[in-house]
């Protein structure tokens, strides 16, 4: 006989504990087990003060472990519903100070870019080149036709059929023997 | 025409068959992020984190809501996603777990302070909150699979059936790891005390 209980015991009271359903646990099957084990809790003062040190361990930490899970997916919730920056943000100086500068910095090269006036030599190119352009396309387009439509080289030539006479002859002479 | 009307008919049919309770992911997020960002976050132990997790967790039912066959409840199969996911996690991050140190990472003098206050005495006060801290720390010392399962009873305060289904475990293996869950704290527990004493 053990003097306290055992392990297993301390555990299977802390498992089949009321707030965790204790009718459906399969080691509550022993009844007299279980009156055993009653029955020493109320005799033995050690036992029972390390139960319910126990208990409470765990059941301070589930509870803290809520209530903090709780608040943390509250924030998270809160952040994700709002994309603008939380009260805390607003109220602080600094914030609206980078909030101007990264305000002034993107606008700067903006307005780098209409005060600066541009070059009228290039101007003046640009518009010339864009009323050449028409011509000068219309006189390739006239030269490429120009060149398709003339005559074909010398080198490409036919050359000239040199039995044309000789056939000529031989028709004749056959004319004539006929 | 008739004939199209009748495989109208089947198609709604099997349709109607084929619908899941995930199909209404509105509300099974409206139900359960909150429970599964806990358990993420109270394992993991790191805010962002546990928001990615339970993002995934998810996204992850959604895209497996097909092979849910409802032998289960909802909670239990998105418990087993989000246990699958930590798991997935731990093991690519595996030598910084519960080690790193980074800004949204979750130290005991955050859920101190969350600790109940029935009694308004201070010692009462700062016993809470040692023995809430006791509990905290044993369960970091703990193996992935003891705190998964520590976790999902005394956190999520799951049957050992629910466990079993979620882990894939035995029930007497669950048993088993949540001996040796309570036997650490247990230790701990004693050794504190003796400190005292």
């Amino acid at each position: 006989m053990t003097l306290h209980l055992s392990h297993e015991q301390l555990c299977d009271l802390i498992l089949a504990d009321v707030s965790l359903h204790p009718e459906s646990e399969p080691w509550n099957d022993s009844r007299a087990d279980s009156d055993v084990v009653h029955e020493h809790l109320q005799a033995c003062l050690i036992c029972s003060a390390e139960l319910r040190s126990l208990r409470d361990s765990l059941s301070h930490f589930r509870e803290a472990s809520v209530s903090f899970a709780r608040q943390e997916f509250a924030q998270s919730y809160a952040r994700r519903s709002s994309i603008a920056p939380p009260h805390s943000y607003l109220s602080q100086p600094l914030y609206w100070t980078a909030a101007a500068l990264v305000f002034v910095a993107a606008l700067f090269p903006l307005s780098m870019h209409r005060q600066r006036p541009a070059p009228p030599v290039t101007r003046t190119a640009a518009s010339s080149a864009s009323l050449q352009t028409p011509e000068s396309d219309e006189a390739l387009l006239a030269d490429i036709d120009q060149k398709l439509s003339a005559d074909v080289p010398a080198p490409m030539t036919p050359l000239a059929d040199p039995t044309a006479g000789a056939t000529s002859t031989t028709s004749n002479s056959d004319q004539r023997t006929n | 025409m008739a004939s199209r009307a009748i495989t109208s008919d089947t198609h709604s049919v099997t349709q109607q068959s084929q619908a899941t309770p995930l199909d209404d992911m509105a509300s099974i997020v409206a139900t359960y992020e909150q429970r599964i960002f806990r358990f993420h976050l109270i394992s993991i132990r790191d805010r962002d984190v546990a928001q990615s997790l339970t993002q995934d967790t998810f996204v992850r039912a959604w895209a497996a809501r097909d092979s849910f066959r409802g032998d289960c409840s909802v909670l239990t199969w998105l418990m087993r996603i989000a246990l699958n996911l930590i798991r997935d996690h731990t093991r690519t991050d595996r030598f910084r777990f519960w080690k790193r140190v980074s800004e949204t990472a979750v130290d005991v003098s955050d859920i101190a302070s969350h600790v109940p206050h029935r009694d308004s005495s201070l010692e009462s006060r700062l016993i809470a909150s040692e023995q809430m801290t006791l509990v905290w720390e044993s369960v970091a010392q703990l193996s992935d699979r003891q705190r998964s399962v520590f976790l999902l009873r005394f956190l999520e305060e799951l049957e050992l059936s629910e466990i079993a289904s979620v882990t894939g475990l035995p029930i007497s293996t669950v048993k088993t790891h949540l001996y040796r869950a309570l036997a650490s704290i247990r230790a701990r527990h004693n050794t504190t005390h003796k400190d005292e004493l």
